[in-house]
């Protein structure tokens, strides 16, 4: 499968990563995990340059945003007390959606992103969280939100640059603040049918101060339903609302039909568990719907 | 293609291996006898292929075999302390967890890298672990039942145990 | 854990009490398994070993214009290329059968015409894996495209391609109308039965096409030994059909082919099938070097076997009071483009299934067509799932239109002990069959054990589902199976006593994980009166063992166990004859046991069996062994009870079954542990049947989810509580009372959860996989699936 290949880098940091980038002039791939390149099986692939050595495995604090190296695995972000507390543990949650155990170990939030899949259960949190990736090329280093990043992370465009953190800003927190992560699979190990993640602050009325709902695999790039958002602001969450944020989320998606599922019940689920990820955010302030 | 060396320990041993840059973890190990190690779809969805990377079960189906440079490789080989069975190997057999034994290894690895983190594992524990591991064969009952009865054996014996080494140290 | 179950087996012919059948001992290949010794097919380093690699057709329908082959022989590494220009051409069915084989002989080791995508094209050997895939892209092939018939009911019309238009191809039913196999039989007169019915009911279903994953793909190695005899280490469920076959093909004499079955990461129906040794052995006799053939996941999902898709219309009439006077079962089913167990299969979806109601008039009627897809074969349930699925959900259906309990109406209509099954006769393997005598039959206790195990009487009743939108229900579905086929499958066993009282038992079953080898030693041993490992056995080697037909059909336990016996109780009267002499008492007053014989009477002399084999061969220069054939003219049918428990969510459409009980009567159980995990084993396949499991095809024939990712089956966070429950029976036709189990148990689970979701919310699906967004349609529906629509009233 990979037999044309004629070297295996480990460059020691990011600048060496950079360079062996370059010089693989479009035929090197970069491997984190390796989860995704080995199971994709590119047979144009020459050079393959192993980041994981590159300083990349790490989760720390920054002024008051959270940074997570690229490297840093599924299990790694399931386990770490840091995300086990960062907006309600949502990160943490998600990780343990993503694949079995056995893949949880190897794969790293930085190839779950750069893979771009429509699906990947790690985006629609990120999303959520208002997060942004640091691209770094040889020229220059510079920080991009998530959501356009995705966007071309299965273009050339980002050919030549590499993923090095994901950067989550300080979440709105407090007691009126929430957050949920909703997932549909066939099995329990599934890439999503359908995933959602929202997070919500209430105000001291009841009233909806900020809203984030995000979904995954039902457009051709993990997506946030801002027009729903839109909609909720400083309302009262109640079933009518629901029901109009439920509507409002189906005509936003563009699903797609394929061999998991049609594109009518994607759009049907998407607004179900919309519903579900609101009413569990709403359940924990004490709402009562 | 140029090849390469790699340096790991598989079961204690430690190894020089000459690999091709672009080789598989899971080819590279059949190809150097450790067939306990099985192909059974090379997408990391069935678990056949599991072995312990520094104590923690991975795919190394998913893997090239240069990532393993310098690490710790336990395979199910290695499981066994020479003719005596792991209480986990015992406990697969003395259940019926056991049938066609292809996906058993990786069982009994996945499942011995869950006592290490949680001694005292909930059957749900057990059962997401073995989520890794398809198996055609048992429906899941009985390994789930070998792995929580070697967990309470490992518990209690861990517990008699403890004065002995007190006297020990 | 070990000895609990020794206290519950039950003695009933009041002699020695069981020593070694009926206990829960460890499997006798189960260290090599639990420390990953090299154990399996691939488990060995040939020196000199080359890759083989088949080139899929990429055309469901085409005819080979040209094929040129002479870059890719040109390629460094490359050691054969064969063409159907190379091999001989000879019909045959890749089915592992007896000889004849009932199915079509419609099938060539290689052909100028490829029938679906997938198909056999060419087959090239090379030092690499990577070099036979680079072979494999320089072979220029110049395709007519034809036109292909995919869906079954296109299949019979006229001007439907016909896909096997090649004269030399025999036992087809009708060719020109695709039709690979027509069964029609009737007892009684259905026409006068529906007429004495008050009531009948007709439905139609659809099936799906499952694949049998075993987690160990099939693979072949070839070689030439010393000799220049052929020999094929191969991952087979049927090791001398296997042999027969291949030297029929290669033109070869049997005598020169030998047939290995090593440790076999399960079959389940999909290596009763001679799939990858002929091609293997035409590459490792054209190249005379060591050849292996191993499939990907991906190859493995289309290239090799699949259940039979059907679409089932179930007619049933009834009395007033329940009584079923008359039953009907109309099939078209597809074979794919080869007609392997294609009448077999489909027969058993009448002959298994119907007579488990006890009306006098029956009637089956199937037509097996072709369609340029993936070739069906053997799967575990062999026809019975489909079958079972319309007849159980139709069973329910009109227990719940007449108001009664579904248990009482099974209860009333169940076949019982004493009942002969007349549809049997009728239909056997691809012949005239035998008529089925029930002569053990558990089926009432089994319901009882399984209702009791899901709650059924409360449950039925009521439910705490309040405004939820999670909903619960119960269903439950009665199904059956054989043990073996009976006058065809036959099995041999060959025992010889050590030096050290140990004996080697040769048998040419074959242990396909499923646990064969252990049973078979748990008879020897039980027989001879010595300890478990006394018995060293030695399985699926055609040099070595004697002949059987194979692991499939519920058999292996009744027939090889059978066979087991019979040789081990020879072998014992010559142990015993000795021992009479050595201990000067009569053989009727002597008895083995924990390995010695010993005196029954007062006197209490012993002989060790050590020393009762060294007296033999030092002294008396005497080889103590024997072997025996075994056959029966019945296959005694297991029963088997399901009972589900499932949570419906009415939002998402999504099933999730909570609990799972299943009663079986295997007869007796010589293992029970591992006849649970037969069980369970089944359910877990059964769950996916039901539920998730479907290979799919594009407009094109091509392969839609060929891999795990894709094609969901249960892992362990998906499956519910299961309860299992054996209840044991005495078998007069088996070995020690046991019947079978492996299949009857899978047959179960899809009407009962399809039931428990009428149950739960009163939508019916009829169609499988029950995917969640087709129960979501079904409860948007205005009103549930034609409830009244099709109940015709006389």
């Amino acid at each position: 499968m990979f037999d044309k290949v004629e070297a295996f880098y480990r460059p020691a940091n990011v600048r060496e990563a950079l360079r062996l980038l370059q010089s693989g002039k479009g035929q090197a791939r970069v491997v984190a995990g390796g989860t995704d390149v080995v199971v994709e099986g590119d047979d144009s692939v020459r050079y393959l340059i192993d980041i994981t050595h590159a300083g990349l495995s790490y989760i720390r604090r920054r002024g008051t945003a959270s940074v997570i190296g690229a490297t840093t695995t599924m299990a790694e972000l399931e386990a770490s007390d840091a995300m086990q507390a960062l907006a309600g543990g949502l990160l943490s949650r998600a990780a343990r959606w993503c694949g079995s155990a056995l893949v949880r170990n190897l794969a790293t939030l930085g190839g779950n992103m750069a893979n771009g899949s429509p699906a990947a259960d790690m985006a629609t949190p990120l999303l959520v969280l208002d997060a942004s990736v640091v691209m770094v090329n040889a020229r220059s280093r510079h920080k991009l939100p998530l959501a356009e990043y995705l966007a071309g992370a299965r273009t050339k465009r980002h050919a030549r640059s590499l993923l090095v953190e994901v950067v989550v800003p300080e979440p709105p927190n407090g007691k009126g603040c929430r957050w949920s992560f909703q997932k549909l699979g066939r099995t329990a190990v599934d890439i999503s049918l359908v995933n959602v993640a929202a997070g919500l602050q209430l105000d001291s009325r009841g009233r909806v101060k900020w809203a984030r709902i995000a979904l995954g695999a039902v457009a051709p790039a993990p997506m946030r339903a801002s027009g729903a958002e839109q909609r909720m602001k400083g309302r009262i969450l109640d079933q009518a609302l629901l029901a109009e944020i439920g509507a409002e989320v189906a005509r936003e998606v563009s699903p797609i039909s394929d061999a998991r599922a049609s594109a009518e019940y994607r759009r049907e689920i998407s607004s179900v568990l919309t519903r579900r990820a609101l009413e569990e955010c709403s359940a924990h302030v004490g709402c009562s719907l | 293609m140029k090849n390469m060396e790699l340096h790991l320990t598989v079961n204690g041993e430690s190894l020089n291996w000459t690999i091709a840059p672009g080789e598989l973890l899971l080819d590279v190990l059949r190809r150097q006898g450790y067939f306990g190690v099985k192909r059974g779809c090379e997408k990391g969805e069935c678990g056949a292929c599991a072995v312990l990377l520094d104590g923690m079960p991975i795919n190394s189906c998913l893997m090239f075999a240069a990532q393993a440079e310098g690490r710790q490789i336990l395979t199910i080989e290695g499981v066994a302390d020479g003719g005596k069975l792991d209480p986990m190997q015992e406990a697969f057999l003395d259940h019926g967890a056991v049938q066609c034994g292809f996906c058993t290894g990786g069982m009994v690895l996945s499942a011995k890298a869950l006592l290490e983190r949680r001694p005292d594992p909930t059957e749900e524990e057990v059962r997401e672990m073995l989520a890794g591991h398809l198996c055609r064969c048992t429906g899941y009952r009985k390994p789930v039942e070998a792995v929580l009865a070697a967990a309470s054996k490992k518990r209690n014996t861990a517990r008699r145990m403890k004065p002995v080494a007190e006297v020990v140290r | 854990m070990n000895g609990d179950r020794a206290g519950q087996s039950r003695d009933r012919q009041g002699a020695v009490s069981r020593l070694v059948v009926g206990r829960n001992v460890r499997k006798v290949d189960g260290v090599k398994l639990v420390t990953g010794g090299a154990a399996f097919t691939d488990d060995v380093h040939i020196p000199g070993m080359l890759h083989g690699k088949i080139l899929p057709s990429p055309h469901a329908h085409a005819r080979i214009r040209r094929i040129d082959t002479s870059k890719a022989k040109a390629l460094a590494g490359v050691h054969a290329v064969l063409t159907y220009k190379d091999v001989p051409r000879v019909p045959h069915t890749t089915a592992g059968q007896a000889w004849p084989e009932p199915s079509p002989h419609d099938t060539y080791l290689l052909d100028s015409k490829v029938r679906f995508v997938g198909d056999r094209v060419a087959a090239v050997a090379a030092e690499s894996r990577a070099i036979a895939e680079r072979a494999l892209k320089l072979i220029e092939v110049e395709y007519e495209i034809l036109p292909a018939v995919l869906d079954m009911e296109q299949a019979m019309a006229a001007g439907a391609p016909v896909i096997h238009d090649e004269p030399d191809s025999t036992k087809i039913y009708d060719r020109q109308r695709n039709i690979a196999g027509y069964i029609l039989r009737e007892i009684g007169s259905v026409e006068q039965g529906f007429a004495e019915a008050d009531h009948i009911f007709e439905r139609q279903y659809r099936t799906q096409r499952q694949q049998h994953c075993p987690i160990e793909p099939h693979v072949t190695i070839c070689w030439l030994d010393a000799d220049a005899r052929l020999v094929i280490r191969t991952s087979t469920q049927v090791p001398y059909h296997c042999r027969r076959q291949v030297a029929m093909i290669l033109q070869i004499p049997v005598s020169r082919v030998h047939v290995v079955k090593p440790r076999i990461g399960g079959g389940f129906g999909g290596k009763q099938e001679m799939l990858l040794e002929d091609i293997c052995g035409a590459l490792a006799l054209a190249s005379r070097r060591p050849v292996k053939i191993e499939y990907t996941r991906e190859e493995e999902f289309y290239m090799a076997r699949s259940r039979h898709p059907q679409i089932l219309r179930m007619k049933m009439g009834v009395k007033r009071d329940g009584t079923v006077v008359a039953s009907q079962l109309t099939v078209l089913a597809t074979t794919g483009a080869y007609g392997s167990h294609s009448t077999t299969v489909q027969g058993n979806t009448g002959s298994k299934v119907l007579p488990l109601y006890r009306a006098a008039h029956m009637r089956f009627e199937c037509h097996v067509v072709y369609t340029n897809a993936p070739v069906a074969g053997a799967f575990r349930g062999y026809g019975c799932p489909q079958g079972f699925f319309a007849q159980e959900t139709l069973v329910d259906e009109i227990a719940c239109e007449l108001g009664m309990d579904p248990m009482d109406f099974h209860r009333n209509n169940v076949i019982r002990l004493g009942d002969t099954d007349l549809l049997s006769a009728q239909l056997g393997e691809g012949k005239e069959g035998l008529p089925r005598l029930v002569r053990s039959c558990g089926l009432p206790q089994c319901m009882e054990s399984a209702a009791r195990a899901i709650g059924w009487t409360q449950k039925r009743k009521s439910l705490p589902n309040g405004h939820s939108h999670l909903r619960r229900g119960v269903g439950m579905a009665c199904t059956m199976q054989g043990s073996g086929i009976a006058g065809v499958d036959w099995a041999s066993a060959f025992l010889k006593m050590n030096e050290d009282g140990s004996f080697f038992l040769q048998v040419g079953a074959s242990d396909v994980g499923a646990g064969a080898d252990t049973v078979l030693s748990q008879i020897a041993a039980e027989t001879l009166g010595v300890t478990l490992d006394k018995v060293i056995i030695t399985s699926g080697d055609t040099d070595i063992t004697p002949f059987d037909v194979g692991a499939y059909a519920s058999s292996t336990t009744i027939i090889s166990g059978g066979a087991v016996k019979k040789a081990a109780a020879r072998v014992r009267s010559q142990v015993l004859e000795l021992a009479s002499k050595m201990l000067d008492a009569p053989v009727d007053q002597l008895d083995c046991a924990n390995n010695e014989i010993f005196t029954t009477c007062a006197c209490r002399k012993s002989v060790s069996m050590t020393d009762l084999a060294m007296q033999a061969m030092y002294k008396e220069k005497l080889q103590i062994m024997d072997g025996a054939s075994h056959f029966n003219t019945d296959s005694p049918p297991p029963f088997c009870a399901t009972f589900a428990e499932v949570e419906v969510d009415t939002e998402t459409g999504q099933v999730r079954v909570v609990h799972l009980a299943t009663a079986v009567d295997p007869g007796t159980a010589i293992n029970p542990m591992q006849a649970e995990g037969q069980v369970e084993g089944a359910v877990a396949q059964g769950l996916g049947y039901a539920l998730t499991e479907e290979l799919l095809l594009d407009a094109a024939g091509r392969p839609v989810n060929p891999n795990f990712l894709d094609y969901k089956m249960f892992g362990a966070q998906d499956m519910p509580k299961l309860t299992t429950i054996l209840v044991e029976t005495d078998e007069p036709l088996g070995p020690y009372g046991a019947k079978s189990i492996s299949e009857v148990p899978i047959n179960g689970p899809a009407p009962a959860i399809a039931n428990a979701i009428f149950h739960a919310v009163g939508v019916r699906i009829r169609k499988l996989p029950i995917r969640p967004e087709d129960v979501l349609r079904a409860l948007h529906a205005e009103r549930p699936a034609n409830l009244e629509e099709e109940l015709l009233t006389q």
